[in-house]
């Protein structure tokens, strides 16, 4: 879960996570702060729930802070059977995380979520760019996905394992898509809720941001591995 | 001489005597050599007819098509490999900043 600034959303997101913990069968929120102003308040441990923090000293981006989780993940005991990432504004519901994880459970190796499927209040703009973003990631990537850039993705270990995130921003969610097609990963899109408040809003990802993510791709190709 | 010539003239003494005045004392060896450059440049701002002869020796029709091509080409260059270093430093950067996050991370 990447975070940055945003400490009483997050407190929000936690607890919940925290409350749920034992019906979802233990929870470890591998946290990753990418360089907040604020204090971030980070609940005890109990029984079925705790939280690895790491700092980012500096802001890299959201794709280096789940990048930085995923290395976490996978060098923390104990083994996980499903490796959720989500947003930590609220935006996400922790029983769609948890049926995505169930479908990881199910066998299947990456489940991403489909806000179009649940019960979504998504801005008529916002629906515009991710119509154009969906053709684009099924042209370079393959993968034939109704929902774009959802940050409500699991995997099983071995998926995560091959799911390596080089881009530092927001071209992670096309990245990660590339690396699922190309390791040929057994997928399936699962219907999620995403809720857009006036702060979620404010301090996500603005439309405008499509074009950072296209420039950022280009980079890649142009000088990546 | 024609007014083109004179703003170009100032814009390139003007940019001389500002980094000579805020570099001087830094990169000694560079600044000679922006300073040979950009004096070389202006020479032939005021001697357009001798770039045009240079241009002909070579095959190329006008003297600033001379100066042009080579100047876009080593620009574009320039761009790229300046670019690809960005691009290198901040994954080092990442890679820093990652392995620091990673090596004090704390579980609650």
């Amino acid at each position: 879960m990447p975070v940055r600034d945003g400490a009483a959303a997050l407190a929000r997101t936690l607890s919940t996570l925290r409350d749920r913990a034992s019906a979802f069968g233990g929870v470890t929120v591998f946290l990753v702060d990418d360089g907040s102003d604020v204090a971030l308040d980070i609940p005890k441990a109990t029984e079925t729930f705790r939280v690895v923090v790491a700092r980012h000293v500096v802001n890299l981006g959201q794709g280096a802070a789940l990048e930085t989780a995923r290395q976490l993940a996978l060098a923390s005991p104990p083994r996980f059977t499903a490796y959720v990432t989500m947003d930590a504004d609220g935006q996400h519901l922790e029983g769609d995380a948890r049926a995505l994880a169930s479908a990881i459970e199910d066998g299947a190796d990456v489940a991403f979520g489909n806000r179009f499927l649940g019960d979504s209040n998504v801005p008529a703009s916002r629906r515009v760019v991710l119509f154009f973003a969906r053709w684009f990631e099924r042209a370079i990537t393959g993968l034939a996905l109704a929902d774009a850039h959802n940050g409500l993705r699991a995997f099983s270990r071995e998926a995560l394992e091959q799911v390596r995130i080089r881009q530092n921003r927001m071209a992670h969610a096309t990245e990660i898509k590339l690396a699922v097609s190309r390791a040929s990963l057994r997928f399936v899109e699962i219907p999620v809720s995403v809720r857009y408040t006036p702060e979620t809003l404010a301090r996500g990802q603005s439309n405008a941001g499509a074009a950072m993510i296209l420039c950022d791709l280009m980079l890649q190709y142009l000088f990546g591995e | 001489m024609t007014l083109a010539a004179i703003c170009l003239l100032v814009l390139v003494f003007g940019l001389v005597a500002f980094d000579w005045a805020t570099l001087r004392g830094k990169n000694r060896r560079a600044l000679f050599v922006e300073v040979a450059v950009l004096v070389g440049g202006a020479a032939f701002i005021v001697f357009p007819e001798r770039a045009t002869a240079l241009a002909h020796v070579v095959g190329i029709g006008r003297g600033v098509d001379f100066l042009l091509y080579p100047t876009v080409i080593w620009l574009v260059r320039e761009s790229l490999l300046s670019r690809r270093r960005r691009i290198e430093d901040a994954e080092r950067l990442t890679h820093v900043v990652r392995a620091f996050a990673i090596a004090n991370s704390k579980s609650s």
